[in-house]
C-alpha cells in the first residue's frame, strides 16, 4: 500500500455561525482505498466530505485533491469537482430531465463530450447500476433506490478519480438499501477510490480498508475494520458501537 | 434641465387637497368594499341558492373587467340607467368599492376556511352556541390570517384611486395633471406625486410582508 | 342559516365543489343526503332577492328599453382590432418584462452588494407606485428630462414593460429560491459551468414554478393596460371610449368592451392551465 495519497486534508477547520464543525482534521486517502466515516450526527462527517469538493469553503488548513489545493482558484475548484464524484443523501437528481439526460449532461457540459458519446456512456453506466429499462423515465417516476443508483451513475459519468458518498442510504426504505449498497460494493471491488459517510456498519466492515470514527469535529479513531470493531480504548466509540449494533 | 422644487412648494396646498381626497376615497371605498365583500363572502360560504350565484357572478365580473372600465361604465352609464345625476366622486367611490369588495370577498372566505376544522368541532363539542363559535373561535383566527391579504388590497385600492382622475375626481393625480399642465413641470410634479404614493404604499407593503413572515413562522 | 357545511368541508376549488360540499350535513343527520329546503336555502334566497329587487327598482327600465345593440354590429371591427392591440401590447410588454425580470433576479443572486441594492430599489419603486403615475411620468415627465419624446404607444408600452419587469423580478426571485439547494449542489459537484447551471438546471425549474404567479400577473396587466386608453394608445379602451363618445351609446359599447376584456381573461387563464399541464414533469 505504497500508493500516493489522492486526498490529503491538513488541519482542516470549518466554522459555522457560533460553532466549529471541523477542528483541524488531518486525513490522507490513497488511490484505490475505500474509507468509511462513521459517527454520531453532528460530528462533522458530512461537512468534511463537503469541504473536499468545495461545497463548503474552509476556514483553516488545506485540502489537496489530485494535486490541486483548496482553498484555491476557480480553476482548481472546477478541476477538483470534475475529478471528484459526489452522491448525496437526498439524490438531488434533476427532476425535469430524463434519467438518461441526468447522466449524460455533465460529461457534455463539463467534459465537452459529444452527445452521442455521452448518451452511450449514460446507457452503459445505467446498465451497470441496473437501471437500463428506466432510462427514458423521469426521476420522480423511480423508487428511491433506483434514484440513488441513477445518482451514482451520474457521478460516475464524469469518470472521477474519487467518489464521495454522503449517507447514500439514509433516505431510503430498508428494502432499497441493499440494492444501493450492492452497487457501491461492486464499485469498491473495481478499484474506485471511495470516501463514504454511512450508518451501515456491516457494509463498512465488509468493504472498507479503513474506518474513521468522527465525533465533535475531529477524527477520534482511524483503523482497519478488524481493529476498529475490536477497539475498546475509546469510550465514545464503544458507546457509539453499542448503540448501533 | 434642473429639478425645480419651487413648483412643488408653490402648489403644495393644491396637492395636499388632492391627497386628502385620495385618502378619503380610499378609506370610504375600503369601508363600503368591506360590506360588499362580507356579503359576497357569505354568499360564497352558503354554497347554493340565489345569493351564492349573485356572489359568484359579481366576483367573476369585477375581477375579470379592468378597473378603468368599471369606473367609466358607472360614470357614463350610471346616470342613464338610474335616471339620476351621479357625481364623479360617487362614481369613483362606487367603482372602487365594488372592485375592493370582489377582492375582499375571496380573502374573507379564505380566512374563514383556513380556520382548522378541529377548532370548530372542538368548540361545538364543548357545547358552545353557534354565534359564539363564530365570535370566539372562527372570526378571531380568520381575521388574523386575513391581515396581510387585506393590507394588500389597501395598496391596490390606493393605486386604483389614481384612475379616478380620469373621470374628473380632483384627487392627487388630477391636481398634479392640472398644475403640471399650467407650469409644464411634469417631471417634477409627477416625481413628487410618485414619491407621495410610494410613501403611502411602501410601508403598507412592508407591513404585509412582516405579517406574512410572522404567520409563516407560526405555521412552521 | 348554516354557513358551517362549507366550513367543515375542504376549501372548495370551484363553484361545483362548493356546491357539493353542502350536500352532506355535518350535524343532525350525518352523511345522509339532505334534499329538503332548509335555512341555507331560505337565507340565500331572501338576501339574493333583496339585492335583485333593490337593483331592479333603482334602474330606469324605460331607458333600458331604448338600448340599441345594433351599434355593436356596426362597430365590432374596431373593437376587435382594439382587443387584438391590447393583447399584442400587453404580450410584448410582458415578454420584455419577463426577460428583464429574470435577468434582474439572476443578478440579485450574485454576490454583488451594490447591484443587489439598486435592483431592490428599482423593484420596490415600480411596485409601490400606481401605474397611472408611472405612465404620466414616462409620457410627460421623462421627455423633459431626456429631450427624447415618446409616442403614446411607446410610453404605454414602456410603462407596462417596466412595471411588469419589477413584478417579474420578484416572481423570478421566488421561483429561483424555490429550486432546492440540493439541485445547486449537485450541479456544482458535477462541475457544470455557470451557464449550464443557470440555463439547464435552475431556470427551467424556476420557470415552471413561475407559471401560476406569472398568469396572475398577466391577467392583472391585461386589465391594467386599459389605462393606456387615457393616452389614446389605440388599444381596446381607446376604441371603446372613442366609439362611445361618437355614438353616445356608452352602455352598449362599454359593456361590450368589458365583456371582451372578460373573455380575454378567461382565454388566457385557460391557456395558462394548458401550459402548466404541458410543462408538468411526469411523476
Amino acid at each position: 500500500m505504497a500508493a500516493e495519497a489522492i486526498i490529503t486534508c491538513e488541519g482542516v477547520v470549518k466554522r459555522f455561525r457560533g460553532f466549529v464543525a471541523l477542528k483541524g482534521v488531518d486525513l490522507a486517502v490513497r488511490a484505490g482505498e475505500v474509507v468509511c466515516i462513521v459517527g454520531p450526527s453532528g460530528g462533522g462527517k458530512s461537512t468534511l466530505l463537503r469541504t473536499i469538493n468545495a461545497l463548503e469553503s474552509i476556514d483553516g488548513g488545506s485540502i489537496t485533491v489530485d494535486g490541486r489545493r483548496l482553498p484555491g482558484s476557480g480553476r482548481d475548484v472546477r478541476h477538483i469537482r470534475r475529478e471528484v464524484g459526489m452522491v448525496f443523501q437526498s439524490f438531488n437528481l434533476f427532476p425535469h430531465m430524463t434519467v438518461r439526460r441526468n447522466v449524460a449532461l455533465a460529461p457534455m457540459r463539463a467534459r465537452k463530450l459529444g452527445a452521442a458519446e455521452a448518451n452511450a456512456r449514460a446507457e452503459r453506466l445505467l446498465a451497470r447500476v441496473g437501471i437500463a429499462e428506466q432510462i427514458d423515465k423521469y426521476p420522480d417516476q423511480l423508487s428511491g433506490g433506483q434514484q440513488q443508483r441513477v445518482a451514482i451513475a451520474r457521478a460516475l459519468a464524469m469518470e472521477p478519480r474519487v467518489m464521495l458518498f454522503d449517507e447514500p442510504t439514509s433516505a431510503l426504505d430498508p428494502e432499497m438499501v441493499k440494492e444501493v449498497l450492492e452497487v457501491m460494493r461492486e464499485l469498491a471491488g473495481s478499484g474506485m477510490t471511495m470516501l463514504v459517510v454511512t450508518h451501515e456498519l456491516a457494509f463498512a466492515r465488509e468493504v472498507a480498508d479503513r474506518i474513521l470514527f468522527m465525533v465533535e469535529g475531529a477524527i477520534a479513531v482511524a483503523a482497519p475494520p478488524k481493529e476498529f470493531f475490536a477497539n475498546t480504548a475509546d469510550a465514545r466509540l464503544a458507546s457509539f458501537l453499542s448503540k448501533m449494533l | 434641465m434642473h429639478f425645480d422644487t419651487s413648483v412643488i412648494a408653490q402648489n403644495l396646498p393644491l396637492l395636499a387637497r388632492g391627497l386628502e381626497l385620495t385618502l378619503l376615497l380610499v378609506a370610504a371605498s375600503l369601508i363600503l368594499g368591506t360590506a360588499f365583500g362580507a356579503l359576497a363572502c357569505v354568499g360564497k360560504l352558503l354554497g347554493r341558492g340565489l345569493l351564492y350565484w349573485i356572489a359568484v357572478g359579481y366576483i367573476a365580473l369585477l375581477r375579470g373587467v379592468p378597473e378603468l372600465i368599471v369606473m367609466f361604465w358607472i360614470y357614463y352609464c350610471g346616470p342613464l340607467l338610474l335616471g339620476a345625476r351621479l357625481s364623479s366622486f360617487a362614481a369613483a367611490l362606487a367603482a372602487m368599492s365594488l372592485y375592493a369588495g370582489a377582492y375582499l370577498a375571496e380573502i374573507f372566505r379564505a380566512g374563514v376556511l383556513a380556520v382548522p376544522r378541529g377548532h370548530v368541532e372542538a368548540a361545538r363539542a364543548l357545547g358552545l352556541a353557534e354565534p359564539f363559535v363564530w365570535l370566539d373561535i372562527i372570526l378571531p383566527q380568520a381575521l388574523r390570517t386575513m391581515i396581510p391579504a387585506f393590507i394588500g388590497v389597501v395598496t391596490i385600492i390606493v393605486k386604483v384611486s389614481g384612475l379616478a382622475s380620469a373621470i374628473g375626481v380632483a384627487e392627487l393625480v388630477y391636481e398634479a395633471t392640472i398644475v403640471s399642465g399650467q407650469s409644464y413641470r411634469y417631471f417634477e410634479l409627477f416625481t413628487a406625486v410618485g414619491a407621495c404614493y410610494f410613501a403611502l404604499i411602501f410601508p403598507l407593503s412592508l407591513l404585509a410582508q412582516r405579517y406574512e413572515a410572522a404567520r409563516a413562522r407560526r405555521l412552521r | 342559516m348554516d354557513l358551517r357545511p362549507a366550513l367543515t368541508a375542504r376549501p372548495p376549488r370551484s363553484a361545483a365543489d362548493g356546491h357539493a360540499a353542502t350536500v352532506t350535513a355535518t350535524d343532525g343527520a350525518p352523511g345522509r343526503r339532505r334534499l329538503r329546503i332548509d335555512g341555507t336555502d331560505v337565507v340565500s334566497f331572501v338576501l339574493g332577492a333583496a339585492i335583485l329587487v333593490a337593483v331592479a327598482s333603482a334602474i330606469k327600465w324605460s331607458f333600458v328599453a331604448t338600448l340599441d345593440p345594433g351599434v355593436l354590429l356596426q362597430y365590432w371591427r374596431p373593437l376587435l382590432r382594439g382587443a387584438l392591440t391590447t393583447l399584442a401590447i400587453t404580450g410584448a410588454a410582458l415578454a420584455v418584462g419577463l426577460a428583464v425580470g429574470i435577468l434582474l433576479a439572476v443578478l440579485q443572486q450574485l454576490p454583488i452588494g451594490p447591484a443587489r441594492w439598486l435592483i431592490l430599489v428599482y423593484v420596490e419603486v415600480w411596485r409601490n407606485t400606481p401605474l397611472i403615475v408611472q405612465l404620466f411620468w414616462i409620457h410627460f415627465g421623462l421627455p423633459l428630462l431626456t429631450g427624447i419624446s415618446t409616442t403614446a404607444f411607446a410610453s404605454g408600452f414602456l410603462a407596462l414593460a417596466l412595471q411588469s419587469s419589477a413584478y417579474l423580478a420578484d416572481i423570478a426571485r421566488a421561483g429561483i429560491q424555490a429550486v432546492p439547494r440540493g439541485q445547486w449542489e449537485a450541479a456544482r459537484a458535477l462541475g457544470l459551468p455557470a451557464v449550464s447551471l443557470w440555463g439547464e438546471i435552475v431556470l427551467p425549474q424556476a420557470l415552471r414554478v413561475m407559471i401560476p404567479p406569472f398568469t396572475n400577473l398577466a391577467l392583472s396587466f391585461l386589465n391594467g393596460s386599459a389605462l393606456l386608453g387615457l393616452l389614446q394608445v389605440g388599444e381596446l379602451m381607446t376604441a371603446a371610449t372613442r366609439i362611445s363618445d361618437y355614438t353616445f351609446k356608452p352602455i352598449e359599447v362599454m359593456s361590450a368592451a368589458g365583456l371582451l376584456y372578460l373573455l380575454l381573461n378567461l382565454a388566457i387563464g385557460r391557456a395558462a392551465q394548458g401550459l402548466e399541464r404541458l410543462t408538468a414533469v411526469p411523476r
